[in-house]
């Protein structure tokens, strides 16, 4: 097969034990031409001498490995085609964008309700395994006492100390059925005895009791205290210490400001109405405000590159691309998830709205992969589905910003008419809200984004979306 | 009860005698031709890096792979080995495959899970090898015995070297096959060298086939580069076991012309050895007797290499093309299902 | 319903199942003129034919491959080792053969060796082994250990039909000791189901085999010190039921894993790995194990005794975790 790309010449495996091989002459040199299964080189291994065949036919661009010497098998010899110098620069690795802001339903929007994906756990954090429960007061001498796991976990749950149980096992120890017992009886028992074997026994395995079960790290917490009357307890589930610990993280992190700005949506409710009828029928699609404002908010972040950016460490980072992340909640709001539309700067109006049907589709039928929720380097947030006007969302770290909609309401609206004169028209309004981080950008920046968003809204131009 | 040594045949009406006509004979040549190619071409693709592992191959066992695999019945059932893929080629394996199964491809007949010519479609009466040789032997004989308790006229044929010979399985295989007069062949590729042990360092009696009778039957040598030769006897001895006579042993002579595999160059071998046996080679041998007694011509010569040479360029390419197998599905089927033998997976 | 001996369950269940499917055969020494060792197909011969009940050399490889060959072919061979001791030397057909064709090849391989395995009675290390532990290391074999009579026709008949490989081991010291009622009519006893031998909610033991019977006498004595033991009879090794296991492990969280066979390797390790695994947090002592010491199986009745786990050794061994 002749080829214009590159094919490379390996080191081949003689016999399965031979992990190296020598080069002892090369039959070709660079710039001859070469056809396939024609000897290229000779080798040597330690269990046999043998020539190499060309793997394609075209010209041996470039010999990597010289006679006399040694590389181990599969290591590259020689390139035939291609250009023959440095491979392609490796694209910059996107950053992690865990789950993020308090976005609650997506009603309009193309986002997902029933969706129950599983968010990637945050950055994992060290886990330290909490320490048993205070060491019971039960008689052994050195004051320690072995609490076996399924009594470890039973305290847990309850809420119980099991310093507080009379032990019957060995050496005084709280056994299961004692720990259940005294639950079953309620009110914590008398002080415990001391029993009467001798104090010098420990108990065999030594005492740390075992971490919690979780995957996400646990928090140093205050010793649960049992439940009051009408008081339930719940555990929270991986999700949803993810989500807290991220909230807490990003407030932490960023100094977070929240401008508003209200656009006259008319324009966009005009077009809509026009191409939606026109989308359903042609591409089977629901082109949604969000659609409209996401591919505006886009067009807008060109001009405003560290909207779209990120502090890293002592620098700032910016992008000549736009990953746009869409907060989703999920089913009974046990959380929310932030698929990710890559490379959305490249997507017209239709491929916008595709992109969040498809992202909405996927994240329902929970099929979003870990790539599809890593890498956003912007967010759309849409609080307004349940008809709210305001909000200030939780910035999604390590980002600079998140766009909040809210709802589009009918609103009497003050308008200059044909001659210049004010006149009331009825006009649909939303809220837009920018909630960027300070350290980054100012309110003046973040004042002028939200200028030019809400006119390419408000002056909506067809040929140019 | 002795041991016999084989003649060969010399004409073309001899041959009609034994079963064959003159498109049987092209047939045979060819089926030579596609053995040694597939191999020859496996070699370039293990330098080139695309076989992994290791890879063995039988030059010089052309005619007696695909002779007797040729004298099987179409409801016959054999264990080849690695030497053997003529047996592999002869009963209907397509090429394309056997190039998947080297390279470690899904659509190699184990999808990957195993390499080399550890593989057969048993939809075509063959049975997969291990390494560990001739454990196949007592499971050949297993067939025979099933073919004997049901009162059917198959025949099962165990292959197996001189070098695994040595092994107990051998001798519990032939002496059960022997007690119970089983309808199997067994057909031992005698090529003179297991790996660098020479045939004296394996086996005290002059011919393997010697041991024949210790069993209770007939041994028979034969010049394995003789592909009518090897044809005329295998058929015999199918035939005689298919008719209630019993096992026979076939010692088939030949030279191992490559190393053990492909990493090992032979030194060990005699020089004079590969001169003298290059001789006979078997391909030539053939083509030589084609062309002297059936009529070969130089266009038919052409047009039948020609075609092996498409075959075999296209069935690389579309075995080239056939994916990796997919590590997610590596458990699967540790253990059989019910539907699994409800496929016709032997005859 | 009829009362039977462990042996005789195995012997008309493996003759009931010779009589519905011809495609069935037994192969072994001295299984047909002789009836067997252990006569557990006496009279087969007889009714079957010199060609449905063969008289092997004596050549575990060659019955083990033949079994291996016929059974590609379409029948559904079950050979009998005389011990289960020589298993050893068909190792590398079961291993290499058996256990590897399907997955490898796509071929299925379905027979049935019977194993007559165990001890008691001063046979020595070459009679008296369980070799289980070995064959359940390896993928592609399933393994199957019965220990009452009914278990023992219904896991037979199963074995039979499975497409894989089965090692059935059969205790030789329960053939004639143990009688019990037997379904008349035919069943297969799923694999990988275990058996509530007895219920308890203080300590669960895990065994098999005739090891059953040891544990049921030792958990009678720990009744009257107020203790109540769940026994669970694993039935078979491979698959093996471990949702059961887990359940009786979180239920009583103190558990004991019972068996003859030796150690280190034994096949209680791999429960009690399982077990600390999956029930960690539900644990409230650690797994123990009774079975025999890393010692081939010695021959003198008093060596005997103190390898065999004895129904002493478990009532000890049942106290101390009670009271752990």
């Amino acid at each position: 097969m002749s080829t214009e790309t590159a094919v490379d010449v390996v080191m081949p495996q003689m016999g399965v034990s031979v992990s190296e091989g020598t080069i002892t002459k090369w039959l070709k040199s660079e710039g001859d031409q070469v056809e396939a299964d024609e000897p290229l080189l000779e080798i040597s291994t330690d269990k046999v001498d043998t020539e190499v065949p060309s793997p394609a036919t075209g010209t041996l661009t470039q010999i990597v490995v010289q006679e006399g010497e040694t590389v181990e098998v599969g290591a590259k010899l020689a390139q035939i085609g291609g250009t023959g110098s440095a491979e392609p620069a490796e694209a910059a690795p996107a950053e992690e964008a865990p789950a993020s802001a308090t976005a609650q339903a997506a009603a309009e929007s193309a986002a997902a309700s029933g969706a129950e994906g599983e968010t990637p756990a945050p950055e994992p954090v060290a886990e330290a395994p909490s320490a048993a429960p205070a060491p019971a007061g039960d008689g052994a001498a050195d004051g320690k006492s072995f609490v076996s796991p399924v009594v470890a976990r039973i305290a847990s749950e309850h809420g119980v100390d099991p310093a507080q149980v009379q032990g019957t096992g060995r050496g005084g120890r709280v056994t299961k059925k004692d720990i259940l017992g005294f639950i079953e009886q309620g009110a914590p028992a008398a002080a415990p005895e001391a029993p009467p074997t001798p104090p010098e026994r420990e108990p065999a395995p030594t005492p740390p009791a075992p971490p919690p079960p979780a995957p996400a790290a646990e928090p140093a917490v205050p010793q649960p205290v049992g439940a009051a009357e009408g008081e339930q307890f719940e555990p929270m589930n991986a999700m949803r210490r993810g989500i807290a610990e991220h909230m807490r993280r990003s407030l932490d992190t960023a100094a977070h400001v929240t401008s508003a700005i209200e656009v006259d949506m008319s324009k966009v409710v005009a077009i809509r109405k026009k191409l939606k009828p026109e989308y359903q029928k042609a591409y089977g699609i629901n082109v949604t405000y969000l659609a409209f404002v996401a591919r505006a908010t886009v067009e807008t972040l060109r001009d405003y590159p560290w909207i779209n950016g990120e502090i890293r460490g002592e620098q700032i980072v910016t992008r000549n691309y736009v990953n746009l992340g869409f907060a989703v909640e999920l089913a009974d709001g046990k959380g929310l998830i932030v698929p990710v539309l890559k490379h959305a700067e490249g997507l017209n109006l239709l491929g916008i709205a595709r992109g969040v049907v498809d992202i909405a589709q996927r994240a329902r039928d929970k099929k979003l992969s870990p790539d599809d929720v890593q890498g956003g380097t912007f967010t759309i947030t849409n609080p307004g589905g349940y008809g709210t006007f305001h909000g200030t969302p939780v910035i999604s770290q390590p980002q600079a910003a998140i766009l909040g909609t809210y709802a589009v309401v009918k609103r009497p609206w003050v308008i200059e008419d044909d001659r210049g004169e004010d006149v009331i028209a009825i006009r649909p309004i939303m809220n837009l809200t920018l909630t960027y981080d300070h350290r980054l950008v100012d309110g003046a920046l973040a004042g002028r984004f939200l200028r030019d968003l809400r006119e390419k809204l408000q002056t909506w131009d067809e040929s140019a979306y | 009860m002795a041991i016999r040594e084989a003649e060969p045949l010399g004409s073309l009406s001899e041959v009609r005698e034994a079963g064959l006509d003159r498109e049987d004979l092209l047939g045979i040549y060819r089926n030579m031709l596609v053995t040694r190619g597939i191999e020859e071409r496996g070699h370039i693709l293990y330098k080139q890096g695309k076989i992994p592992g290791s890879f063995y191959t039988g030059r010089g066992n052309e005619a007696s792979s695909v002779g007797v695999a040729t004298a099987l019945g179409p409801d016959d059932v054999g264990t080849p080995l690695h030497r053997d893929m003529g047996v592999h080629v002869t009963r209907g394996v397509e090429p394309w495959r056997i190039f998947a199964q080297y390279m470690g491809r899904y659509d190699g007949p184990t999808h990957g899970r195993d390499g080399n010519v550890h593989m057969a479609d048993a939809n075509l009466g063959l049975i997969a090898m291990v390494s560990h040789l001739p454990a196949m032997l007592p499971v050949a004989v297993g067939c025979a015995l099933a073919f004997r308790i049901r009162g059917q006229d198959r025949v099962a044929v165990g292959w197996y070297g001189e070098g695994a010979s040595a092994r107990g399985d051998t001798h519990e295989a032939m002496n059960f096959a022997g007690v119970r007069r089983l309808p199997v062949v067994f057909v031992c590729d005698n090529n003179q060298w297991a790996y660098s042990t020479p045939t004296h360092l394996e086996y005290a009696c002059e011919h393997l086939a010697d041991r024949a009778q210790g069993y209770g039957f007939d041994g028979v040598v034969v010049d394995g580069t003789d592909v009518l030769a090897v044809y005329r006897e295998a058929k015999r001895a199918i035939e005689k076991a298919r008719n209630g006579g019993g096992p026979t042993l076939i010692e088939s002579l030949t030279l191992r012309m490559e190393g053990h595999a492909v990493h090992d160059d032979a030194f060990y071998v005699p020089k004079e050895m590969f001169e003298q046996w290059a001789k006979s080679d078997p391909i030539e041998r053939f083509r030589t007797w084609l062309q002297e007694h059936a009529e070969l011509t130089g266009d038919e010569e052409d047009g039948i290499t020609a075609g092996v040479k498409k075959l075999l360029n296209d069935a690389l390419s579309r075995a080239e093309e056939s994916p990796l197998p997919d590590p997610a599905k590596l458990t699967e089927g540790v253990f059989a299902t019910q539907e699994d033998l409800d496929t016709p997976h032997h005859k | 319903m009829s009362e039977k001996t462990y042996l005789q369950a195995i012997s008309d269940g493996l003759r009931e199942e010779m009589r519905r499917d011809q495609r069935v055969f037994v192969i072994g020494e001295d299984v047909g003129v002789y009836g067997g060792a252990f006569k557990v197909t006496l009279g087969f011969q007889e009714e079957f034919g010199a060609w449905r009940v063969i008289d092997a050399p004596l050549s575990e490889t060659a019955i083990v491959g033949g079994c291996t060959g016929a059974a590609i072919m379409g029948m559904r061979p079950v050979a009998e080792m005389q011990f289960a001791d020589f298993i050893s030397c068909a190792w590398d057909q079961l291993v290499t053969v058996a256990a590897k064709q399907r997955w490898r090849a796509g071929t299925p391989v379905p027979i049935t060796v019977r194993l007559p395995s165990g001890g008691g009675f001063s046979g020595g290390p070459f009679h008296s082994q369980n070799p289980e532990s070995s064959f359940a290391h390896i993928p592609g074999l399933k393994v199957i250990c019965p220990a009452t009579p009914e278990d023992a026709k219904g896991l037979l008949a199963s074995a039979i039909q499975d497409p894989n490989p089965c090692l059935y081991f059969e205790h030789k010291h329960l053939y004639r000791r143990i009688k019990a009622e037997v379904p008349d009519e035919r069943y297969e006893t799923p694999f990988g189901k275990a058996r509530v031998h007895q219920e308890g909610d203080d300590l669960t033991v895990i065994t098999w085999g005739a090891m059953v019977y040891t544990a049921e006498e030792a958990a009678a004595q720990l009744d009257g010190d107020g203790v109540s033991v769940e026994i669970l009879d694993l039935r078979t090794l491979i698959p093996w039921d471990k949702q059961a296991v887990l359940e009786s492990a979180r239920k009583t969280s103190k558990v004991l894993v019972l068996h003859e066979d030796t150690h280190t390797g034994g096949f209680g390790g791999e429960i009690a790995a399982t077990i600390a695994e999956e029930a960690f947090e539900d644990l409230d002592a650690p797994v123990k194990r009774i079975t025999a010491p890393d010692s081939p199986v010695p021959f003198s009745p008093p060596l005997e005794k103190a390898f065999i786990p004895q129904v002493d050794d478990v009532v000890a061994g049942l106290r101390d975790l009670a009271e752990y």
